[in-house]
């Protein structure tokens, strides 16, 4: 491996991802100032203010808890754009996981960072390009896409997801997945407004796949060092 | 003119696009930059483009799923904004929730009927303001944090090659949580929906997450036990395919 050339990549990745990160922030914070010149108005920093102590902390705590746990998968690369493009949880992270499982890259690898990347950036392009599309299509594609035949399949894009990705991951480590399952259909049998609340349960759903799975490995080595 | 029409002006058109083809432009910069290093490094093509044509494959359909958001949000913000705010940083669940919060914050409800020139600066600005903050992380500690991940870095020695094998353990179990807590909600949603234990709830989140699952069990089977391995690359959207088709015969 060309460890000289991987390491001024990186570098140069970080000093990209940053630039590109700051001036993407200033482009969509400037972007309703600059919507409020031409509509002759400005935005009400109290309002935002006030909605932001109301939702904003929830989204700010999962934010942080994003970067702890979604960064590791992706690698340098793969994260700027990520957290630049969003969609994670719908979109980004079982792409990039998908692309990794393909091509058996493994986390904290260059190979990793390269797959990521191009896994990333690539379901970015795709969203941007079926968006302008559809946008431009808009008025001819509207009586197609909210059909109320088509309706039930755009509103169960999410489950069928995680259907996919349950054959995949399940698999692997079908006793380590039944208790977490558990866990969470008796939580959301016993408190059922949790439902509402579903991306904040991946926390403890996913501590608790962490930990038994750790378990798992500390007495896989264990048994190792016995042999 | 009314309110709509004056968000869905040109003006507004061309300051979303603009930041829309800034971002489009530096996907591309990174994936030119990550396929010459991959190469540089002697990595499989073959590979690489595998990593391509899955990605491309697997977003398609939820590429679709959020360009209905698009169309949900536009009754009441216009199409540019929503536009903007889903092809670049936000997910649907979120800019709904922030909208209505910010929408409430200005005493209207988030509806064409009700929106002004006025409140649209402020609720388009909490929807930036909220969203912003993997980003900064990002700017601020993504070095610090990759570089302490590495499991090639030079500072890590032997013990990084075990560290890093319950890495990738952790990776897939993390994944095992998420979908398990999205299962969960479905089963509990099925049984105290409507009431604790009633069994009345919906149960077709279940059936889709079912088909699909089932469909995925066939793309693997077909994948590795009958030598049709480039049916991988279409294995997650196909099945999410056919889990969507459930739904809607579900529906009728």
């Amino acid at each position: 491996m060309d460890r000289q050339a991987y390491e001024s990549y990186l570098k140069t990745t970080h000093r990209l991802g940053r630039l590109v990160s700051v001036v993407t922030l200033v482009l969509l914070v400037g972007a309703p100032f600059a919507i409020g010149l031409i509509l002759g108005t400005a935005p009400d920093l109290g309002a935002v203010a006030r909605g932001f102590l109301s939702v904003g902390l929830v989204w700010t705590i999962s934010s942080v808890v994003e970067f702890l746990v979604y960064t590791p998968m992706l690698g340098a690369g793969g994260s700027y754009l990520a957290f630049i493009t969003g969609n994670l949880i719908n979109m980004k992270i079982p792409c990039a996981v998908n692309a990794k499982e393909l091509t058996g890259a493994k986390s904290g690898t260059a190979e990793n960072e390269v797959i990521s990347t191009l896994s990333i950036a690539t379901s970015s392009l795709v969203t941007i390009l079926v968006l302008a599309l559809g946008v431009a299509l808009m008025i001819p594609l509207q009586p197609v896409l909210e059909s109320p035949v088509l309706a039930p399949a755009f509103d169960n894009v999410v489950p069928a997801l995680f259907g996919a990705m349950a054959w995949k991951y399940y698999r692997k480590s079908p006793i380590l997945a039944l208790i977490p399952l558990g866990v969470m259909t008796v939580l959301f049998t016993l408190v059922p407004s949790l439902t509402g609340s579903t991306s904040m349960m991946i926390i403890p759903s996913g501590a608790i796949a962490i930990g038994l799975s750790y378990l798992a490995y500390r007495r896989g080595n264990r048994g190792a060092d016995r042999r | 003119m009314s309110v709509i029409q004056q968000l869905n002006g040109g003006g507004i058109y061309l300051i979303c696009g603009l930041i829309v083809a800034f971002i489009a432009a530096v996907c591309i910069v990174f994936l030119v930059r990550a396929w010459r290093i991959g190469k540089a490094l002697g990595m499989d093509t073959v590979k690489m483009k595998r990593a391509v044509t899955s990605s491309a494959t697997f977003s398609v359909l939820p590429s679709v799923g959020i360009l209905l958001g698009v169309l949900a949000l536009s009754g009441s913000l216009g199409v540019p904004w929503p536009w903007l705010r889903l092809s670049v940083i936000g997910a649907l669940h979120y800019e709904t929730q922030v909208a209505d919060a910010a929408a409430e914050q200005l005493g209207i409800s988030l509806s064409a009927g009700e929106m002004t020139t006025q409140a649209f600066p402020t609720i388009a600005l909490l929807m930036s303001v909220c969203i912003i903050w993997g980003m900064v992380l990002s700017a601020l500690f993504n070095r610090k944090y990759t570089d302490r991940l590495r499991s090639d870095g030079p500072a890590r020695g032997e013990k990084a090659g075990k560290q890093g094998g319950f890495g990738d353990q952790a990776m897939s179990a993390m994944f095992i949580g998420m979908v398990s807590a999205y299962l969960g909600s479905y089963l509990g949603g099925l049984i105290s929906g409507n009431g604790l234990f009633t069994f009345t709830g919906s149960w077709t989140p279940l059936a889709v997450a079912l088909a699909a699952a089932l469909a995925m069990a066939v793309f693997t089977w077909l994948s590795e036990r009958k030598g049709m391995a480039w049916l991988e690359s279409f294995s997650i959207a196909g099945s999410m395919l056919i889990g969507m088709l459930a739904a809607v015969l579900i529906g009728h």
